[in-house]
């Protein structure tokens, strides 16, 4: 049993004699990565190969770290290092959303230790290309603005404390302030396209919260309004995509089908109304 | 004397960008048009659906009280005027709308292939499949061959005929599961997009209460078709002769009086 007790995540020190010896801090085990670039919008796409040394807890932000310290293709060939978003390193800040082996999540959260190789890195697809990796997703500050996704409460004059939001509420909206902006949800919604102009999931969770906020709920019935435009909340398919990639937990289904009914009986009210 | 005017501000040019276009915030009429599909899918043809899968079924009782079923069903008061309003029409409408809204989605099953996304692309190639088959049914069994409203005895005659072909017993048996299938997920659809099953659990609950129906719907439906081919009332003429449907009580039992001609 005593010899166990060492076992677990970290191997016990004995076992580091059996390894191989290191050169340095290079590894002999080494990670391949194949991304898409891109010099400019008009230019063509080419895959560039890489190799890089393997780091225990490497993700694929950091391999392109790697890469910019050493812009060397894995056929030897210097190129320069990849552009792309990153800011926090830690799924926070929604900037290095990308596709890896083909599927939509942030870069800084995918482990290398957990990803089939080689890494296949491309940008997002439904969003305009800046470079490499880097995309404009100014698309989505646009429908947050439509839809006037904030609490109004700028003013010429001090409007004291605002309003109690009881726990249980704040339990409720709490997870929809989790939405870090990363536009994951969009780009593997099937809706969201150039044909439907569909808004996505992020902007109709972000209606939901606002629209529970004591203060922000003034302009409850504007924001229903507007998710009744073209492009609207009625272009979702309920593909339920959004939901399985979200790297918040974000509960997107229910805020879409919570605000659905909220804009078919505003829509209502305003028919009957005249 | 003029005053000095400012000159116009030029109006403030739309942030046009490439790739998806932002929200139209409360503009245009797709809005209307969309839940009048999603509406339409459940009432009336979901309701006519149902309808016609119980009439389907009365056909395992016999060629004569299927014919009274068919006759009951045309003698409702503006049959023609029902049918058109109620039935026709919309399935035009929803289908046709329906087949443009799979044009305008993008599938990318191939990199997300999870459940609710198979069923999002199972909805469009079942609906399809609905489309073009009631097309063909509605042609081949209403408006040509044997004129069913003025003789509805020749129904199970009529049917039995079409599904001689093996070909053609094969489209209704397809159809017939693709249309329950589009039919069962459609009213999941609607409770969760009309905000009527928003929790995950309720969902999940009126999913398997959707199933349910599905496969009840399914299992009636394979049983009426098994009615006209399984060979218990084989060769069936186009003269049956009348019996009176349960549905329709004689009018010498509900008014003794009168007596009928």
């Amino acid at each position: 049993m005593k010899q166990q007790k060492g076992s677990g995540a970290l191997a016990p020190e004995g076992s580091l004699a059996k390894l191989p010896p290191m050169k340095g801090i290079m590894a002999t085990k080494t990670v391949a990565i194949e991304i898409k670039r891109q010099a400019s919008p008009d230019a063509p796409a080419v895959w560039e190969s890489f190799e890089l040394p393997w780091r225990p807890g490497m993700n694929v932000i950091s391999a392109m770290m790697e890469i910019a310290a050493n812009p060397v293709t894995a056929d030897g060939r210097s190129t320069t290092p990849i552009t792309y978003d990153s800011n926090c390193l830690e799924e926070i800040c929604g900037s290095c959303a990308m596709r890896i082996n083909g599927k939509a999540r942030m870069a800084c959260s995918s482990l290398v230790d957990n990803l089939e190789q080689p890494i296949k890195v491309a940008p997002l697809s439904k969003f305009p290309l800046v470079r490499d990796l880097q995309v404009d997703r100014s698309v989505l500050f646009e429908n947050l603005k439509a839809v006037k996704a904030w609490v109004p409460v700028d003013g010429t004059y001090d409007l004291g404390s605002g309003p109690r939001v009881f726990p249980q509420q704040q339990e409720a909206n709490y997870p929809l302030s989790n939405c870090i902006s990363c536009c994951c949800c969009m780009e593997v919604c099937p809706q969201f396209n150039e044909d439907t102009g569909f808004v996505g999931a992020a902007t109709i969770a972000q209606v939901k919260l606002f629209n529970n906020h004591p203060t922000g709920k003034v302009f409850k019935e504007e924001r229903l309004r507007a998710l009744a435009g073209d492009g609207g909340i009625q272009e979702c398919g309920f593909a339920q995509n959004c939901v399985e990639t979200c790297p918040k937990q974000l509960p997107l289904t229910e805020a879409i089908s919570d605000i659905s009914r909220d804009v078919i009986i505003q829509k209502a009210k305003d028919f009957l109304r005249g | 004397m003029a005053t000095a005017q400012q000159p116009a501000a030029p109006p403030p040019r739309p942030i046009v960008l490439p790739g998806v276009p932002p929200l139209r915030a409360a503009q245009g009429n797709e809005f209307l048009w969309r839940k009048l599909h999603s509406l339409l899918g459940i009432v009336p043809i979901g309701a006519f659906l149902l309808e016609h899968l119980l009439s389907n079924f009365e056909a395992i009782h016999g060629p004569a009280a299927y014919g009274a079923q068919v006759k009951f069903l045309n003698s409702l008061p503006m049959v023609r005027v029902l049918e058109w309003v109620f039935i026709f029409l919309p399935i035009l409408y929803h289908g046709c709308y329906g087949v443009w809204i799979w044009l305008r989605g993008k599938s990318n099953i191939v990199y997300y292939p999870w459940a609710g996304n198979w069923l999002y692309t199972a909805q469009r190639y079942t609906g399809l499949i609905a489309l073009l088959y009631i097309g063909q049914h509605v042609y081949r069994q209403r408006f040509s061959g044997i004129a069913l409203p003025e003789n509805p005895y020749a129904s199970f005659h009529k049917v039995q005929m079409e599904l001689q072909n093996p070909w053609m017993l094969a489209v209704y048996i397809v159809a017939m599961i693709a249309i329950c299938w589009h039919f069962s997920y459609g009213v999941w659809l609607f409770a969760a997009k009309w905000g009527i099953t928003p929790g995950t659990r309720a969902r999940k609950r009126f999913g398997f209460v959707c199933a349910a129906l599905g496969l009840l719907l399914v299992v009636m439906g394979l049983a009426s078709i098994w009615a006209f081919v399984g060979g218990k009332y084989p060769n069936v003429p186009a003269e049956v002769a009348p019996a009176v449907s349960p549905l329709v009580q004689p009018v010498s039992a509900a008014y003794p009086g009168i007596v009928q001609a």
